[in-house]
């Protein structure tokens, strides 16, 4: 089996335990919630002067609260396999039809900041490596320490305060237009960015350092060649290493940031969800990031198998 | 003069004597911060809202009119508490079970390496949240969601590392010796984790804290009128204009704190 | 004929410390030079200053010509422009001076489309072929990780020559080879001679200088203290060092009387190991006497490790099974390692590693030193770390540590291949005598057939399965 099989099997088996894992503590939730789960579902449903012993009841039995833990557990399972995720306690919307509308502004949020971790600050990290000592590199290395030890919160709210309010340069809230994911994505990117620059910036001093960049030296190769011969497929391979411990920042990041900016993602909504003990919701959102992650983690692993043939094997 | 230049050549090096400072202020504060400043962190003062710092509140009043300073004291106490807390909750059964799954290999490590895999197949806070899920705004899911998603960094860090240790021509040898368990952990094993621990620690630390201040900035963490950083400053938040300071305090605080953690932890151990 | 290159009064210093005191040489194009050095002769600093590679903090004085062109060895910038064109290094360890993430053919076409500055496809197809003259054309499209380390060497001078130097300078180029990859090392630095190309070649192997001839060079402490014909200098040294350092060649070491042997110690019967489910060795019958030495030889990878790892009971036989003395504790069956260094606790001093040992042991004090002066360590010695001492008294105290539990059989794994031929000789010597005097059964380990034959009265040679 070729190493590419082996990771995306690997990542299959995590997504099973995410499955898993998800819908063990959201059925155990439902189990230890107070009060009667099925008024505040008949409530949720119905609103909260309508709802009458009648329609709890009904609900009850739509949720066969009447039936053992165990067979309400496979059921709970049985209807998730099935692909139904259930309606929000809330809204009374499908589950499913929620989240297939915030999915894409998720996926846009997180791969803009992918993209600030992936490129901006790798390439910064590469030039000051290739200086160690130098002005890029202090200034660099000060300023990626201070981003890194940056709550994301912190930095959200200083970026809407300092370019949405003081200078009014973009807009702090809504999701219509592009410049409308500027902040958000800088809130969620920087702190990974400034993380992966200093990899990177470690990793290209490692790699000007090794033997195999004084050989290529030795052998007649101008600083310049051997640089961009030798060092950007070496340095990257710490800097995605890195990257894949560093998803679950990512994901979580996104539950935080998306809170800030009122962005109508599934981080948004699961924090929504928790607040109000919308069960289901809590389910398909923290099902959706969960499987985020582990699609995440899977490109990640065939990024540094492309990169690194030592890992093929 | 002599004496200083002489830790800056062979002492640690500058930045995690920063750390050090910084972690250590944090620290103090929140052990003595309590005492120093009087006052209940909760107790209002609606006639002196987003009153400007004076000599009875150091640090300006909130929309309440609630001290800034005796609140941000506290909620230093409670994020280092809580942080150390659930660092040494999450440690201990990492460390041990990571020796225990290093040390027997075999199935032991399979079924334990397998728990752990699967509560890394969830980013952390996801983790956090579902568990503070089941009682919004309490102290406790917090610091067992905090725990359990933090000890499997320490069980994997401490079984590979020990792994590696125990496979060693060194411990190979004590054994060929006729040294116990108790000489190869005490002389090759434990020495060689030490530092490891140490980065660990800290890197966990400033997770922990980060995680409840995030948690308390979107409303999930702890409830009000608890005095926790995220919490004032999303309390705030509404009032940036008139009260910077009181909105800036808490971030100042947990940034201070965050990146001492860092600078002193050095490099990411993973 | 103009020589390739000449040096001339070479000197380099550390501070106030002399590390090379007045070296010259002419390097003649067709005609290898060969400099014998053990660790620490300076040999090395000689090609750094040639290259113009020396670490910033050392001072360098003297005159170096290369490529027809005179500078001062100080002026690292001098030769900057002739590396690869005028000369080529190839350096210690191969393998690690190979990109890793990068396949074979490119890095050896580096050399042809930047220093020759070749269009690309020329550049390839110039590889292509530098690559089949080696033998290496299946090679091509593989990643130095899939590279045996004789092959990696050869990847190596295609890679170092590409650019068209006509001087090769070889740092050590058989350390961390098998021995029997000697020959093909010399073949292919000979090659290195054709069509006018010129060999400096720096080594602590005097096997190595004999089998490439031409001119050979002895340092000792940063001097040259012999040179002249290869052959002359290896047959009638005139230098007390340079017999020294012939007479610690295995081959000539005395020939031990071996007493006849003791007692079984160790027997095993139709042993048979496997390693990553590929058989080693089987139907292997073995008894090992009191006193007795016996050789396991063989190339890397053939299990010589694994016979006595299983032995001593840290690894389990496939099938067969091994049998000890009775009532013989368990102790008392040690081993020696190649790397001293790793099979000690990094961070603790010698001191105290060893009391451990001899307090577990039940040995007094006063008779653990009484060993260490017998194994000639200085006591001063054991107050450092084990990376603080040399690897010749590491060893020797590593001897001292397995004698502590007065073993009756000691595996002894390569415990010298690290060592500098006179340290080797020392050590070894040492081992024979405790062995003598305490009846001590030796399974050695090691790829040196002519030690093997001098030191063991038995062999037991493994094949590559």
């Amino acid at each position: 089996m070729g190493g590419v099989a082996r990771a995306l099997l690997r990542r299959g088996v995590q997504a099973a335990l995410v499955v898993v894992l998800v819908s063990v503590l959201c059925f155990t939730l439902v189990r230890l919630l107070p009060g009667d789960q099925a008024l505040r579902v008949a409530e949720g449903r119905y609103g909260y002067d309508r709802v009458t012993a009648a329609s709890a009841d009904a609900v009850r039995a739509e949720l066969g609260q009447d039936r053992p833990a165990i067979e309400q557990f496979l059921a709970w399972v049985g209807r998730l396999a099935q692909g139904d995720l259930g309606a929000s306690l809330v809204t009374g919307e499908r589950v499913a039809a929620e989240i297939a509308y915030q999915l894409g502004h998720t996926l846009l949020l997180s791969l803009a900041a992918l993209a600030l971790a992936l490129l901006a600050g790798p390439a910064l990290g590469l030039l000051a490596g290739l200086r160690p000592g130098g002005a890029l590199d202090r200034a660099g290395m000060v300023g990626a320490a201070a981003l890194r030890a940056m709550p994301v919160f912190a930095l959200g709210i200083g970026l809407m305060v300092l370019f949405g309010v003081m200078l009014g340069w973009l807009p702090v809230a809504g999701f219509h237009d592009a410049e409308n994911i500027v902040l958000p994505a800088l809130a969620l990117g920087l702190g990974l960015a400034a993380a992966s620059a200093r990899v990177a910036r470690d990793a290209t001093v490692a790699a000007t350092n090794a033997p195999f960049f004084s050989f290529a030296l030795l052998r007649g190769l101008s600083r310049a060649q051997a640089v961009r011969q030798h060092v950007p497929r070496n340095a990257a391979v710490p800097v995605l290493a890195y990257l894949a411990v560093n998803l679950a920042l990512l994901v979580e990041g996104v539950v935080v940031v998306e809170s800030l900016f009122g962005w109508p993602g599934i981080g948004h909504a699961l924090s929504h969800a928790i607040a109000a003990r919308d069960v289901p919701m809590l389910q398909g959102t923290a099902l959706s990031l969960g499987l985020i992650f582990v699609g995440l983690n899977a490109f990640t692993d065939v990024a540094i198998l492309a990169v690194d043939p030592r890992r093929r094997g | 003069m002599r004496g200083l230049r002489r830790i800056a050549a062979h002492g640690p090096e500058p930045a995690r004597i920063v750390g050090g400072v910084l972690v250590g202020l944090v620290v103090a504060m929140a052990l003595v911060g309590p005492l120093l400043v009087e006052g209940s962190p909760t107790r209002q003062d609606l006639s002196a809202v987003l009153q400007p710092p004076s000599p009875e509140a150091l640090l300006g009043r909130d929309h309440l009119g609630r001290s800034v300073l005796v609140r941000l004291v506290h909620a230093a106490r409670l994020s280092v508490s809580l942080g150390a807390a659930a660092v040494m909750a999450a440690a201990v059964p990492g460390i041990l079970l990571g020796l225990l799954a290093a040390w027997a290999g075999g199935w032991t490590d399979r079924v334990l390496s397998g728990v752990g895999d699967a509560v890394l197949a969830l980013p952390g806070l996801l983790l956090v949240l579902l568990v503070v899920a089941l009682a919004p705004g309490a102290f406790w899911p917090l610091f067992i969601g905090l725990s359990l998603a933090m000890w499997v960094e320490w069980f994997r860090v401490t079984r590979a590392a020990s792994a590696a240790l125990l496979s060693s021509p060194a411990v190979e040898a004590a054994r060929l010796l006729g040294f116990g368990p108790w000489h190869v952990l005490r002389r090759h094993v434990l020495p060689e984790m030490a530092p490891l621990f140490g980065t660990l620690a800290a890197f966990g630390f400033a997770g922990a804290v980060l995680a409840v201040g995030a948690l308390g900035f979107i409303g999930i963490g702890l409830r009000p009128p608890t005095a926790e950083w995220g919490l004032m400053m999303v309390e705030l938040l509404p009032y940036y204009d008139e009260a910077p300071l009181a909105m800036l305090a808490p971030a100042l605080c947990l940034f201070a704190l965050v990146l001492g953690l860092q600078l002193l932890a050095g490099r990411d151990p993973r | 004929m103009t020589p390739s290159l000449v040096i001339e009064d070479l000197r380099v210093g550390a501070g106030r410390t002399a590390l090379l005191r007045g070296v010259s040489l002419g390097v003649l194009p067709g005609v290898p030079l060969t400099i014998v050095g053990e660790t620490g002769s300076g040999k090395t600093l000689v090609a750094e200053a040639a290259m113009g590679t020396l670490a910033p903090e050392l001072t360098a004085s003297g005159r170096i010509v290369l490529g027809g062109a005179a500078s001062e060895a100080g002026d690292r910038v001098a030769r900057r422009h002739l590396w690869g064109r005028g000369i080529a290094l190839l350096p210690q360890e191969p393998w690690l001076a190979l990109d890793p993430t990068m396949r074979v053919l490119p890095q050896v076409a580096e050399g042809h489309r930047f220093v020759r500055g070749l269009s690309s496809s020329k550049a390839t197809a110039r590889a292509r072929e530098d690559l089949a003259v080696l033998g290496l054309t299946d090679a091509a499209a593989r990643f130095p990780h899939q590279l045996s380390g004789g092959m990696a060497q050869r990847v190596a001078v295609a890679a170092a020559r590409a650019g068209g130097a006509p001087l090769l300078l070889a740092d050590e180029p058989t350390k961390g080879l098998d021995a029997d990859l000697r020959a093909a090392v010399v073949a292919l630095l000979r090659g290195a001679l054709q069509a006018g190309g010129a060999l400096l070649c720096i080594t602590h192997d005097i096997a190595v200088a004999r089998a490439l001839g031409g001119e050979m060079m002895v340092m000792l402490d940063g001097e040259v203290v012999e040179r002249g014909d290869a052959a002359q200098v290896l047959t009638a040294p005139s230098h007390a060092y340079t017999r020294r350092l012939l007479a610690a060649e295995p081959e000539a070491w005395a020939d031990t009387d071996t007493a006849a042997p003791g007692d079984a110690v160790l027997s095993a019967h139709d042993l048979a190991a496997e390693r990553g489910g590929r058989r080693l060795f089987e139907g292997l019958n073995l008894t090992i006497g009191a006193g007795e030495w016996v050789a396991a030889t063989g190339p890397s990878g053939c299990g010589k490790t694994t016979l006595g790892n299983v032995l001593l009971g840290l690894l389990r036989p496939a099938t067969g099974e091994v049998r000890r003395r009775g009532g013989v504790a368990h102790t008392r069956y040690q081993k020696l390692y190649q790397d001293p260094v790793a099979t000690f606790a990094p961070r603790l001093d010698l001191r105290t590693a060893l009391g451990e040992a001899a307090r577990l042991h039940g040995v007094p004090w006063p008779q653990v030193a009484a060993m260490l002066n017998r194994l000639r360590v200085a006591d001063a010695l054991l107050d450092r770390r084990p990376d603080q001492v040399s690897g010749g008294e590491l060893q020797r105290i590593a001897i001292a540590r397995a004698l502590l539990p007065d073993p009756v059989f000691l595996f002894a794994d390569e415990p010298t291949s690290r060592l500098d031929p006179i340290t080797q000789q020392e050590t070894m010597e040492v081992l024979r005598d405790v062995s003598t005097e305490r009846r001590l059964a030796v399974l050695l380990v090691t790829h040196d057939q002519a030690m093997a034959r001098k030191l063991a009265a038995r062999q037991i040679a493994l094949g590559r399965a």
